[in-house]
Parts: C-alpha cells; structure tokens; sequence
C-alpha cells in the first residue's frame, strides 16, 4: 500500500508499505525497514528491532498526520488530483475562525507585513498580513463571517 | 453532612476534576452537553447530564437566565463554574445568592471588588501592600492612555478591566503601539469578558510571577497554601508552572512576606472560599500586587503535588459551610517540587492555536505522575473553546527529581492529529536555564525556545504514524 503526504506548501513525499504478519515492512526511496508488531493486553506495540517495544498509537483516522508544527495530509493508496497551491498573494485561513474586522478594500495598495484583516481564533485576535506588495484583487469574506480552515479570504495582486 | 445537588457549569478538564471532588464529597454531581459538544469527555464523570442548548458560549456557558432554568428544573443546591465563563461574574453569583443557590466560590461582594482591577489596586494600597504603577481607574480614550504612559513611563500595559487568562492584554512600548492596540484590546475585552473598560499600567522588565494560593472558610479563617511560580508564558498566558517558586527558592523569610502579604489581601475583602493573589516580582524581590482570581485556578494541581492539601474538595465544603480538611496554618506544610506542563493544541513554534482532531493517543508514565485532561481518540478541539486540553503534573522529591520524572512522561505522551505544544515543552525542560531554575516571565520572548523545534520529524517517526493507521483496524 503506498502513502502520499502532502502539506499545506504542496510539498509532498510517499512511503510503501506491506503486511507481512505480524510485521509491516516500509520502503522509502528503494530502502527497505521493517517495523515489528505485538500486541499485549489489548494495545499494539512496535518495535524496529525485535528488542526494544514502544507503545504503538493506533490512529482511528487518516485524514491529517501532525509532525510538530507541520500538518499533513495523509492518502492511502491514491492521490486526489486539482490540489491547488496559493502564492504569496492568497491569505488562506490556517485555523477556523470569525473575521472581526477588515482593514482593506478591493484596490488598495498593500505592503508586505501589512495587516489586512483580524482574524479571531480561540478568543485571541489575530493579524493577517499581506505576504507580498500589491493591490486588493479581491475580498471573499464579510466582517462576522466564520470560516472553516483552507479559505481563501483575500487575493492580492503582487508587485501592483 | 446533607449530599448536595452541584451544577457544574464548565467542560474540558476542570470539569471532570470538579466531578471527582463532587462524587468523592458524596454530592450529585450535574454535568452540562451543549449543541457545539455533544460528546464531552467531562461527563464520564458526572452522574447527572443536562443539555444545555446553544452553540456557543454566550448563548451556553454565559448564559445565564438558561442556566438558572436548569437550576429550578434540576433542583440544583449549589454551582461550581470552574476557571473562565462564568467563574468571576459578580451578575452571577449575585443572581445565584438572591435565588439561595450556592455559589462554589467567594461571596459576590469579593467577586466584585477583585474582579475589577481598579477597585482591587485600591483595596491592595488601602491594605499596605505594595502595587504597580498605573492608571487609577478605567482609561476612556487613547489620549487619556497616552497622557497617563507619559506621567508612569514606558514600557506600559494595556490591559481589560475584566481581564484575566492573558486575554485582552498587550504591551506597549511607545505612543506609536498604544495608538495601534488600543481598540484591539477592547474588542478582545468585549468579546471575552462582555465589558471593553481598560487600564494602563507600568510594564516592569524581567519580572517573576509569583502567585500565592488562598483557602478561606465562611467563619473569617483565612489560610495560604504556599506559592506558585509561573514565569513561562506566551501571549501573557501560562505553559509551564512550579511550586514552590525556583526564584524564592530558600529565601525562607521572603517566601514567609509574600504568602502573609497574600492572606491580608484576601483578609481585606472577607475572602471566604478557594483563591489566588498574583504577584509580580521583580529582580531586586520587591512584589507588587498584581490581582487576585476568585476562582479555582488551571495550575492549583502542583499545589495540592507539594501539601497533600485537596484545593478543589476544600473549596466545595467550605461554600456548605463544612469544616476544611485542617485547623491552623502550621497543618500546611511543602514537601517537595511540582511542576505542570499544560499541554495545548497549539503549533510548537508560533504558539498559536491549532484546532483539530487527535486521532490517536496513548500514554506511558513514570510514578508521581498525574495527568489531568479531556483527551480522547477521535476527540475533536474546535476554535470555540481554549486550546488547553491537558496538564501533565510531576512530583518529586525536590526540583531536579521532578524535572526527571515530567521528561519521561513527557517522551511517553503521544497525541496524534493535531499539533501540540510537547515538542516545545521537550525543548525548555532540557534548556540550560530553565533547568537552573533561572527564568522570568521574558523566557519565551528572550530564550526563544520555539526556534529549536525542529519543523518536521524523522521520517521513522512518519512510519510509526502509518503503522498505527494499518493496525487501527479500519483499513483492513
């Protein structure tokens, strides 16, 4: 079975792996490492050596693997195709969250680091900086609004 | 004793915490599910469940006239709100002390007049105790804000009225940055607390926060259960407490000043229940009185680690007017060093919230370990609530033993699916000054421990991720 990881920046890479009884044997880029698997009392435990078992997290769901502060998603046995990359100029919500006020209109110029928007996220408000020098193409969000993660809220047309 | 009927009117955590103590007292413990939650861990431990219907806190756990319908429907004696929501809303405990309902938690009168910064700051001074410099009451207008930076000097605070929990905080180094934060403040002010009133005050440099937990009965005793020193923040906010405090360390008579300083504040206000007095202390060990919490606090875990004193049980006896666990404040005495590591749904690097959904969780911990928290497999953190959903507790037999035993739990904590703060914590336990013990609250700012987090893992730590999913089951 082979698995894509892709993170937000689109970079992506994959591993295979196979079963093979009580062990999953993994191949990342023509290297084989087999992982060790046993169970005692109801929980998995892996091993890389046979020697030393460490408890195993079973993961009830494959829809995003966190490695420390970067977030994958994770697809078994396919990659979906129309993964679209936004630039510099796309502000794209990283969290949910409820945009409390704009800053911006549709044709003003920015700078790079300039606030466009405050975001509120877990009671706390947060600045959404232009990551370019440009103008406002476009706004896709209303003060109030809530918005889910991956939003597109504004567009900005760089070196305007 | 007569067994009560306890609304508790809060979720994650201190929730189930609540709970335990409610069932351990022999009380009914009451839970609430609202619309945005339906599947709260909390309830686990409550022996009752009540909906509590809406899909956000203002309409669910600010709500008041729904809460008090539940309270008559339910025939609820007494309520425990936790931290944050409701927990230091003067509205209330007044409303619940007019109905006869008990309120877990100090008399409406200390509520009020600690829960407003200005009127505390008063009282403080009126009591002898040392306070910040800063504006003497609410700041109306950025000129005002400005005029008052002035007469104290910069670097300022601007800070909510009705603040706390780092919420509706931000520094200021010059006119420029008062002029820049002033409505952001009171919008967070307004949308956190319900009320946008601001203070300025003086921003001293490289200070201590050192807190003093209080345990106070209806018949006028008012005990200290010793300090708490929480100098690891980010954002104003908490991540890493001890007790006792590293910086007092073994200066006996200044640890003796600053918990006696602490029970004359809450002398001051009839303080009659479970709290805390904050203090700022400075490099040169003057403190200053900073505000007091009427409310049971995040981090009160590695206090009752170091007394044996069981803050959360005590608290709900003496609001049924029952005797507390001990009679003098020679009862009380520290043995050992605690220290908790909240653990938050955050990135590791920039610290900021990261909502999602863990989906797998496992735990191997050392002895004297407690872990308190509402995580789950398949447990789903939403932007709706704080990003804390758990507090990993080592105690040992002084600082470097407790040091040893939370780096070992630590290692054995896996959460997956979200982002989590263990990553930074790893980094600051084995950073050189933060093991010395010497910190204050610029750490994070200065230190700079979330620069040494690596952005990605091993890629054997990617197929120990993918060999949880194959042996989950669901795939096959």
């Amino acid at each position: 079975m082979r698995y894509y990881f892709v993170n937000q920046d689109m970079n992506e890479f994959s591993l295979d792996v196979e079963s093979k009884g009580g062990t999953l044997e993994f191949t990342v880029e023509g290297k084989k490492t087999p992982i060790f698997i046993r169970t005692l009392a109801g929980k998995k435990y892996y091993s890389f050596d046979e020697i030393k078992w460490q408890k195993l997290a079973t993961l009830k769901a494959n829809e995003a693997l966190v490695s420390n502060s970067e977030v994958y998603k994770v697809f078994r046995g396919f990659k979906p195709s129309g993964l679209n990359k936004g630039g510099a100029g796309a502000l794209i919500t990283q969290m949910p969250g409820k945009v409390v006020k704009l800053m911006k209109s549709v044709g003003d110029k920015v700078t790079k680091g300039e606030t466009v928007l405050i975001l509120e996220a877990m009671k706390m408000e947060n600045e959404i900086k232009s990551g370019a020098d440009g103008e406002i193409k476009s706004i896709n969000v209303k003060e109030g609004q809530a918005l889910d993660s991956g939003f597109l809220m504004v567009e900005i047309e760089e070196g305007k | 004793m007569k067994s009560k009927r306890v609304l508790i009117i809060n979720r994650g955590e201190i929730a189930i915490r609540v709970a335990k103590a409610l069932n351990e007292l022999g009380h009914v413990s009451v839970g609430v599910w609202t619309d945005n939650e339906t599947e709260p861990p909390h309830l686990e431990f409550c022996q009752e469940w009540v909906h509590l219907k809406g899909n956000n806190n203002k309409d669910t756990y600010l709500n008041i006239p729904q809460i008090m319908e539940i309270i008559e429907k339910y025939k609820i004696d007494g309520v425990h709100p936790g931290y944050g929501f409701l927990s230091e809303n003067r509205e209330f405990s007044e409303t619940l002390a007019k109905k006869g309902i008990t309120f877990i938690g100090p008399n409406p009168d200390a509520v009020y007049k600690m829960g407003a910064k200005d009127i505390s700051k008063q009282i403080a001074k009126e009591a002898g105790v040392p306070v910040v410099p800063g504006s003497t009451g609410e700041v109306a207008t950025v000129d005002e804000a400005i005029k008052i930076a002035g007469e104290i000097g910069y670097p300022v605070l601007l800070k909510a009225v009705a603040g706390g929990g780092g919420k509706g905080m931000r520094p200021c180094m010059d006119e420029k940055e008062i002029k820049a934060n002033f409505e952001a403040v009171k919008r967070e002010a307004r949308s956190s607390f319900g009320y946008e009133g601001l203070l300025v005050e003086k921003y001293i440099l490289n200070p201590h926060h050192i807190e003093v937990q209080i345990l106070a009965d209806k018949k006028g005793n008012v005990f200290h259960v010793f300090e708490r020193e929480c100098s690891v923040q980010r954002r104003h906010q908490k991540i890493i407490e001890e007790a006792p405090s590293p910086f007092i360390g073994t200066d006996e008579k200044l640890r003796k000043e600053v918990c006696e300083t602490a029970v004359k504040c809450a002398k001051a206000v009839n303080y009659d229940s479970a709290g805390t007095v904050e203090f700022i202390m400075g490099e040169d060990k003057k403190f200053y009185f900073l505000e007091m919490n009427t409310r049971i606090q995040v981090e009160h875990p590695i206090t009752e680690e170091i007394t044996g004193v069981d803050l959360v049980a005590n608290m709900i006896k003496v609001a049924f007017d029952e005797p507390l666990d001990f009679k003098t404040q020679d009862d009380i005495k520290i043995q050992g060093h605690a220290i908790e590591l909240r653990i938050c749904a955050e990135d590791p690097k920039s610290m900021l919230p990261a909502p999602g959904k863990i989906v797998g969780f496992e735990t191997t911990f050392p002895t004297g370990i407690r872990f308190d928290h509402c995580i789950y497999p398949n447990f789903t953190i939403t932007p709706d609530f704080d990003p804390m959903i758990g507090k990993l507790i080592a105690k040992g037999f002084n600082r470097e033993v407790a040091l040893r035993k939370v780096r070992s739990a630590l290692d054995g904590l896996i959460i997956d699916g979200i982002k989590t703060n263990i990553a930074l914590h790893k980094v600051i336990l084995n950073e050189e000054n933060f093991a010395k013990g010497k910190y204050s609250t610029n750490y994070i700012g200065t230190v700079k421990p979330q620069d040494k987090v690596t952005e990605k893992e091993s890629m054997e730590a990617f197929m120990i991720k993918v060999a949880g999913i194959e042996m989950s089951g669901v795939n096959s």
